[in-house]
């Protein structure tokens, strides 16, 4: 042979340095068939020969490939009590088909929850929106539409997914519930209907484009099945309130103010201290009420609300406010921080 | 997945000597498999198109022969890249690239693309439409070749 060419075994070629395989997106879509073909020009004695050509093609097969997971990597914050709170997904259609995908909501029983904390507790009614273009993009409100499946999801495009839940009255600070939420790839094709299981080609390669599962492993799926799924979780944070009442005769008639003595016509101090534990949440409009004992007459405009303590002593301060309807004093603090104690202070008169 | 192979003769011009002279050419593509053994070497495997999915390596091969009673000169093969198909390189068989569609041919190092600004870049493997090889001396009766180039499935 003669030519200007080396000659190429395919022995060689495989010897060839190899790059790192490029990661295509979605890449080109199932059932293409890729065609390639070469031509040849030459000439005998001179004259121009007709052009001869060589095809070859192949159909792209389908790689069924999906990626569910937690948005934002912390664990979502939540009151005793508390409906409808949200833990975020999101869902990638990593495949090279437009696909159905199933979508199945679950909780822990007991474990380490993905965000720390031993999973302690159940929400209640739980259930999968997805985000809506409409409303807020990005967040769950009323414009996100209640779903088991996703329909006709494209490729390369992660959607949002909320799972919402109720969480139980009664618990405490610390309490943990592990959410998991797992993607199934089923077959797309028809809008508005839930298409069947998608199954790997089994063994020999067939004239039709076969199915490929490229997945990875989930918290509760595993490699190559064809779902995806991830976890995230609720930590309950609440207010843990302790009462305490203490009080301090302020004067007398005869002594005044100066070591005063508890006889009829001295005047009472009474403290309401509440304190919040740390560690938990704010909380916030805390009313007081406190009955005023029969032998005592309420002093009118006495009362003075979110006053502090001091080593468990209360301080003689805060700011005129609150009611009184005999016999209750009332009063409503704002907010009292986790950590923090403020008081209700009012006096009264010995009958 | 079906493989074809065809092969055909383009329409001949009448008056010319051509019964006696004719080229083969075969064309066959691979898919390049890489596992890496126990000790850490990377082995090539080439295998039949059957299980293709994006971002697979793809070896296509093209022989041909020179099946005729004289030697064929001039010769020169022309593979316009599937669309659906990125070039990767030629190995070591000297090709000549096109990247605007076969109007211009060098090697890749010489060629460039023009950019949205007006200026010029260096090509690059993924921006060539054509792959082609011409011979300068002629494929004597008889004489074979084969020729490769790489593609990554888009």
């Amino acid at each position: 042979m003669t030519s200007m060419l080396n000659y190429m075994g395919l022995g060689m070629v495989a010897c060839a340095s190899i790059a790192a395989t490029p990661a295509y997106a979605n890449g080109t879509t199932a059932g293409t068939s890729i065609t390639n073909t070469a031509t040849v020009d030459y000439q005998v004695g001179g004259v121009a020969q007709g052009q001869q050509s060589a095809s070859n093609s192949f159909v792209v097969d389908r790689r069924v490939n999906l990626l569910v997971e937690e948005v934002g990597n912390a664990t979502t914050e939540v009151a005793p009590g508390q409906t409808s709170a949200v833990t975020t997904f999101q869902l990638t259609n990593s495949s090279n088909e437009i696909l159905d995908f199933l979508l199945t909501a679950s909780q822990i029983t007991g474990g380490v929850a993905t965000h720390g904390g031993t999973d302690t507790f159940n929400a209640s009614n739980i259930r999968i929106y997805r985000d809506a273009a409409t409303g807020t993009p990005g967040s769950y409100d009323v414009a996100d539409v209640l779903v088991t499946y996703i329909d006709e999801l494209a490729t390369d495009t992660p959607i949002r997914l909320f799972v919402v839940a109720d969480i139980p009255a009664g618990l405490p600070t610390g309490a943990v519930a592990g959410i998991q939420l797992r993607a199934t790839a089923l077959e797309g094709g028809t809008a508005g209907t839930q298409g069947a299981a998608v199954t790997q080609t089994a063994g020999a390669n067939t004239a039709a484009k076969d199915t490929v599962f490229a997945d990875g492993v989930g918290v509760n799926d595993a490699n190559r099945d064809a779902s995806h799924s991830d976890a995230d979780d609720y930590t309950v944070k609440t207010a843990t309130l302790t009462v305490t009442k203490s009080s301090r005769v302020v004067s007398d008639p005869f002594n005044g103010t100066t070591n005063p003595k508890l006889i009829p016509g001295a005047t009472v101090e009474y403290c309401i201290a509440v304190a919040n534990a740390a560690g938990g949440a704010d909380a916030t409009s805390v009313a007081i009420n406190d009955s005023v004992p029969g032998q005592l007459a309420f002093v009118a405009g006495s009362i003075r609300l979110n006053g502090t303590v001091t080593g468990g002593t209360c301080n003689a301060d805060g700011t005129t406010g609150g009611s009184y309807a005999a016999p209750v004093v009332s009063g409503t603090i704002a907010t009292i921080a986790a950590g923090a104690a403020r008081t209700l202070i009012f006096q009264a008169l010995v009958n | 997945m079906r493989t074809a192979l065809v092969l055909s003769l383009a329409a001949l011009l009448p008056g010319q000597a051509l019964a006696a002279n004719q080229v083969a050419l075969n064309n066959s593509v691979f898919v390049e498999r890489v596992s890496t053994d126990a000790s850490g070497k990377q082995r090539v495997l080439l295998e039949e198109p059957k299980v293709v999915v994006p971002g697979d390596r793809l070896v296509f091969v093209l022989n041909y022969r020179n099946a005729g009673a004289q030697p064929a000169d001039k010769f020169v093969i022309t593979n316009p890249m599937p669309s659906a198909v990125r070039f990767a390189d030629a190995g070591d068989t000297q090709s000549l690239v096109s990247v605007d569609g076969g109007k211009q041919w060098g090697l890749l190092s010489e060629l460039t693309v023009a950019m949205a600004d007006g200026t010029r870049r260096a090509a690059q493997p993924a921006d060539v439409t054509h792959v082609r090889w011409a011979f300068q001396k002629p494929i004597p009766v008889g004489g074979t070749g084969k020729l490769m180039f790489r593609g990554v499935v888009k």
